[in-house]
């Protein structure tokens, strides 16, 4: 349509159809790199628009003190920010976000390798057994949070009623009303919905180790555990270290699981930044002190994030 | 033998125990009411009963939020996944300035927290006059969808062998043609898996939905049915499992019949990044 192109001109060597040819490409070029660019446009448009516009105005309106309802603001400088680091909230936000995102990544990535290991060997129902590992990860947290609060219910959840006949505990335990059960229930959560991603990860790095290696370890004398450590292992560090990176900053922005969960209670125990982002926001109407705490959650974030793209950017190249 | 038999019940206890949650809320959502409070619990249902479905379909607003959901998450995979198939195209296949620094930002903003966008995209369209419709949300799941289905789609296309067009274009097609009859056909599942997950997606989407929309007539499914939650008065456990099932059930399918289109794009994407 924009650059039609015909068979190349010279089929054997012709200064002058050569140096025509060579003009003719790079006519080429520049048609082809207009066309690209047309091509790109309406992703740099919605770009624009949808996430670089509103990136700027969250670092913009952090400046502002604004009143959700009306939306009208004052200028007040770096006040936000001066406020939040002084403010206790800010911390312990911030330290229960550490708790939940190391707990829970811990959790996921123990159990994901472990379970993608076991579903590696030829299990009976291997494909079955898959689908059932990966479905928490496909439901809604909607969905799974809705389901875990019936288990977790402290009269008539399965959960109690099962710990009490195993003779763990003698009354029923509140699992998302206490500290520290409510951080160690979302914690236990989000490992559950979330550790399928680890175990389909590793279980593709698996499949592609070379069976000589572990031939060759079983020469060596290995034994299943020394092969694990030895083989595996090593095989597996390039994939888990892409997977931690990437989890870990997917669960520390995660905001469906924990909100819908407990809420950020009891009290503020388990609110971690993106829920106090919109309870600045939504619930107290401080729409510029929550884009004040949202750009410092990302500037967090982006230490994760700048080492994941440098990564990434590596191994493409 | 022996060792293989325990290993497998071992594997298969540990399988059942991460898919019992589920099984549980099957097993609620088709239990009478009054036998949810039996001590001890049944494990089968004794009475087996669909009255729940029955009720959520024809005295709960849930075919509406059904409905929209599902004209919400079409309307964001198709755009997105048009979008994206012709922007992966020109950034894997063109050279032009800016074209790195270009797929630097698709990666960044892949990552990008929600909380932060969802502050000035709030702002944007209560101002633009589309606070609850269906379209600010469309709006609003390009934000997360299109750097996901970007990138998933970069990686697919790069995958496809450049000798391919390049012989088309020694045959005479366009550069346009040559990505209609030889990319697009070879693009296809990696096309297919990327509006799979862009669905699930936007399927199971809840801070936008929660925060952009506050009426019935455009709330999707998963803030719809957390609101059925909140609003009772006494939770009705097997009504709200039905639910959770029945908003389960396109994902169920699309699961069931596109594993290995799911799988693949998974690889593609999900470990890459």
């Amino acid at each position: 349509m924009l650059a039609a192109v015909g068979p190349p001109a010279a089929r054997r060597p012709d200064p002058q159809r050569y140096a025509m040819a060579k003009q003719q490409q790079t006519v080429l070029e520049r048609q082809y790199s207009r066309l690209g660019l047309l091509l790109i446009a309406p992703t740099v448009l919605v770009f624009c628009a949808v996430i670089a516009y509103p990136l700027v105005s969250a670092i913009y309106l952090s400046l502002f003190k604004i009143f959700t309802p009306t939306l009208e603001g004052t200028w007040v400088g770096l006040d936000n920010y001066r406020t939040l680091l002084v403010k206790g909230e800010f911390w312990t936000s911030l330290r229960a976000n550490l708790i939940w995102t190391v707990g829970t990544l811990t959790l996921q990535i123990i159990f994901g390798v472990g379970m993608a290991l076991v579903l590696h060997q030829n299990i009976w129902f291997r494909s079955l057994a898959r689908s059932l590992i990966l479905f928490p990860y496909f439901i809604s947290t909607v969905v799974a949070v809705l389901v875990w609060k019936w288990l977790f219910n402290d009269l008539y959840g399965i959960l109690n009623h099962l710990m009490i006949s195993a003779g763990l505990i003698d009354w029923p335990i509140d699992y998302l009303g206490t500290m520290p059960n409510a951080m160690i229930s979302v914690i236990l959560v989000g490992a559950w919905k979330y550790f399928p991603f680890v175990v389909i990860a590793v279980l593709a790095r698996l499949q592609s180790i070379p069976d000589q290696l572990y031939e060759a370890a079983r020469i060596d004398g290995a034994g299943p555990i020394a092969r694990f450590f030895d083989v595996t292992l090593p095989q597996l560090r390039e994939v888990l270290v892409v997977i931690i990176m990437l989890r870990a900053i997917w669960d520390f922005k995660e905001f469906d699981l924990i909100f819908l969960l407990t809420g950020g209670g009891p009290v503020t125990s388990t609110q971690t930044l993106p829920l106090v982002v919109y309870k600045e926001a939504f619930a107290l109407n401080q729409m510029g002190m929550a884009a004040a705490y949202a750009v410092i959650m990302m500037l967090i974030m982006l230490v994760f994030m700048i080492l994941y793209m440098r990564r990434t950017q590596r191994e493409d190249t | 033998m022996l060792r293989k038999i325990a290993f497998n019940l071992f594997a298969w206890s540990i399988v059942l125990m991460v898919a019992f949650p589920l099984f549980w809320m099957l097993v609620t959502s088709v239990k009478p009411q009054f036998e949810l409070f039996r001590r001890p619990p049944t494990i089968l249902p004794e009475t087996w009963t669909f009255e729940h479905y029955w009720k959520l379909l024809s005295d709960t607003n849930f075919l509406g939020y059904f409905w929209n959901s599902v004209i919400l998450s079409t309307t964001t995979t198709i755009v997105v996944v048009a979008i994206a198939t012709v922007g992966a195209y020109s950034l894997v296949r063109f050279r032009y300035k800016g074209r790195e620094s270009l797929a630097f930002l698709v990666l960044f903003t892949y990552l990008l927290p929600s909380v932060v966008l969802i502050l000035p995209l709030y702002l944007m369209l209560v101002q633009l006059g589309l606070s609850n419709t269906i379209t600010s949300l469309v709006i609003a799941y390009t934000t997360f969808a299109l750097p996901y289905a970007l990138w998933l789609l970069r990686s697919f296309m790069a995958g496809i062998p450049e000798d391919l067009e390049s012989a088309a274009l020694v045959d005479g097609a366009s550069r346009l043609g040559a990505f209609w009859d030889i990319i697009l056909p070879q693009l296809l599942p990696g096309i297919i898996s990327t509006a799979l997950f862009t669905f699930i997606l936007s399927w199971n989407e809840y801070l936008y939905a929660l925060v952009l929309v506050n009426s019935d007539d455009a709330r999707p499914l998963t803030t719809g049915v957390m609101n059925m939650l909140i609003s009772s008065f006494n939770i009705e456990w097997s009504l709200l499992m039905a639910a959770s099932v029945m908003m389960s059930v396109p994902l169920i399918i699309v699961f069931a019949f596109l594993q290995s289109y799911l799988t693949r794009g998974f690889g593609a994407g999900g470990v890459k990044g």
